[in-house]
């Protein structure tokens, strides 16, 4: 196995056990909700296939989901942002063959592209998992608010998880 | 056949798309939260200990405001012991000569102390997840209450933990009742304020003023009568012109729950055998 997969597979499981045991119980003001463990899907390598990143993200979503009782709602949600995560990236980096390092962060698209990809991907995300969750109780400002306040916090904790797993990687070099 | 699987590869990634979705939708609109299977939801084993982790830790953080609401709890059941002993005296003076003590093992509920390891208010259907199971004695059904009121209904069961529907989940209504009056409206939430709920379908007739009582009616096997939900905040009318609707603050505070009481009735099953016979005949 080599040095990435074993990064991945514990900063998955770290992040999935912070996901379920803080930030699914901290709704800042009420509204918003951070989705940290997104970050995984955000920064997995291009060169790994759609198939195997939708399954990654399918089983992590059903995960979090079990540990929350929201019954498939981050499983669709994550599903949904791996199958759009290339389109996404393609939008704002056209040229792939540029890209040095196979997994997106800061340091390797250069942080103004990136932070584009990390707000597009958490709007995703947060539009995909409340539109789901109000499907059966319909109130259009709430859920307004609840999906913009959430984009915001997830895209901060996805800027903020990058430049600390990328500043370790600094210092190795 | 080449051809076939030449066009199952390359379309690979629609179809593996589909059967993630499918299964995912299926998870969702598997709609009756009563049906789940232990294994996917919080009551199964390896997340029960994963939160009975977290919650040794965070257990200690909201003991002062427990240990408030059990001195107030417990003045209050003092001065109630007090008045009914002088009344027990009194009755006991009236009728002097048959005295009959009831007698313990004919009490119909008994209570299970469970500790909460894992709880939400922030969704619209927010669930609860206890640290005992059905090797405990808890069913599936059961009433949950803590010091303050009503906590929700017992739905899926582990060995060691059970998961229970919180009264902060619209999947939830409750038979309740204005106290000092007998009729009976269901209480819902209405997924905004967890410190708040509505009491719908009250008779037009129905007598309350603000800052009224409200209990459990006693309706189930579920909750006995009496056990305390909260108080009236304002009358509001609901959607049909039939019914009275009331926003009602809840006594239980959901975003500091600790220890909880499960309410176990020993006549459940024969209620509940007595009803299954009386559907048979029809």
């Amino acid at each position: 196995m080599s040095k990435t997969t074993l990064k991945f597979i514990f900063l998955g499981l770290l992040l999935m056990a912070l996901q379920v045991m803080v930030f699914n119980h901290i709704a800042l003001l009420g509204y918003a909700v951070g989705f940290i463990f997104i970050y995984i899907l955000v920064s997995l390598p291009l060169t790994l296939s759609v198939n195997w990143t939708m399954t990654i993200g399918f089983f992590m979503g059903l995960t979090v989901d079990i540990f929350a009782d929201t019954q498939g709602m981050n499983a669709i949600s994550c599903t949904i942002l791996a199958a759009l995560r290339r389109p996404v990236i393609k939008l704002y980096f056209p040229r792939e063959e540029d890209i040095t390092d196979p997994c997106p962060s800061a340091h390797s698209l250069g942080f103004p592209v990136f932070a584009k990809y990390a707000l597009t991907l958490s709007a995703i995300y947060c539009l995909t998992i409340f539109l789901v969750e109000s499907m059966s109780f319909f109130r259009p400002l709430t859920l307004l608010i609840r999906i913009v306040a959430s984009t915001v916090l997830t895209f901060l904790l996805i800027i903020a998880t990058d430049s600390l797993t990328s500043s370790h990687n600094e210092k190795r070099l | 056949m080449r051809n076939l699987i030449e066009f199952f590869l390359r379309y690979s990634s629609w179809m593996l798309f589909a059967v993630y979705m499918v299964a995912g939708c299926f998870l969702l609109f598997h709609s009756n939260p009563w049906q789940h299977h232990v294994m996917l939801t919080s009551a199964n084993a390896v997340s029960a200990v994963v939160y009975k982790g977290a919650g040794n830790l965070t257990a200690y953080f909201h003991l002062r405001d427990i240990n408030e609401d059990l001195q107030r709890r417990n003045a209050v059941l003092e001065r109630e012991v007090l008045n009914l002993k002088q009344q027990l005296e009194r009755t006991r003076e009236l009728v002097y000569a048959d005295t009959m003590t009831t007698d313990s093992a004919l009490q119909r509920y008994s209570f299970i102390l469970a500790r909460v390891i894992n709880n939400s208010t922030n969704r619209i259907h927010n669930y609860i997840t206890l640290d005992k199971g059905s090797a405990d004695g808890i069913r599936p059904e059961m009433g949950v209450m803590d010091q303050n009121g009503v906590v929700g209904i017992v739905n899926v069961t582990g060995p060691h933990s059970a998961r229970v529907i919180s009264l902060l989940n619209n999947h939830l209504r409750l038979s309740c009742k204005v106290k000092g009056h007998d009729h009976v409206g269901s209480l819902v939430w209405d997924g905004a304020d967890p410190e708040e709920a509505i009491l719908e379908e009250l008779p037009r007739h129905a007598v309350f003023a603000v800052g009224d009582t409200i209990i459990t009616s006693g309706f189930s096997t579920v909750f006995p009568e009496g056990v305390p939900v909260g108080t009236i905040i304002k009358g509001l009318r609901d959607h049909d012109e039939n019914f009275f609707a009331l926003r009602v603050k809840l006594f239980t505070d959901f975003t500091t729950l600790g220890t909880v009481r499960v309410i176990a009735d020993s006549m459940t099953d024969e209620l509940r055998e007595v009803e299954r016979d009386i559907i048979d005949k029809k």
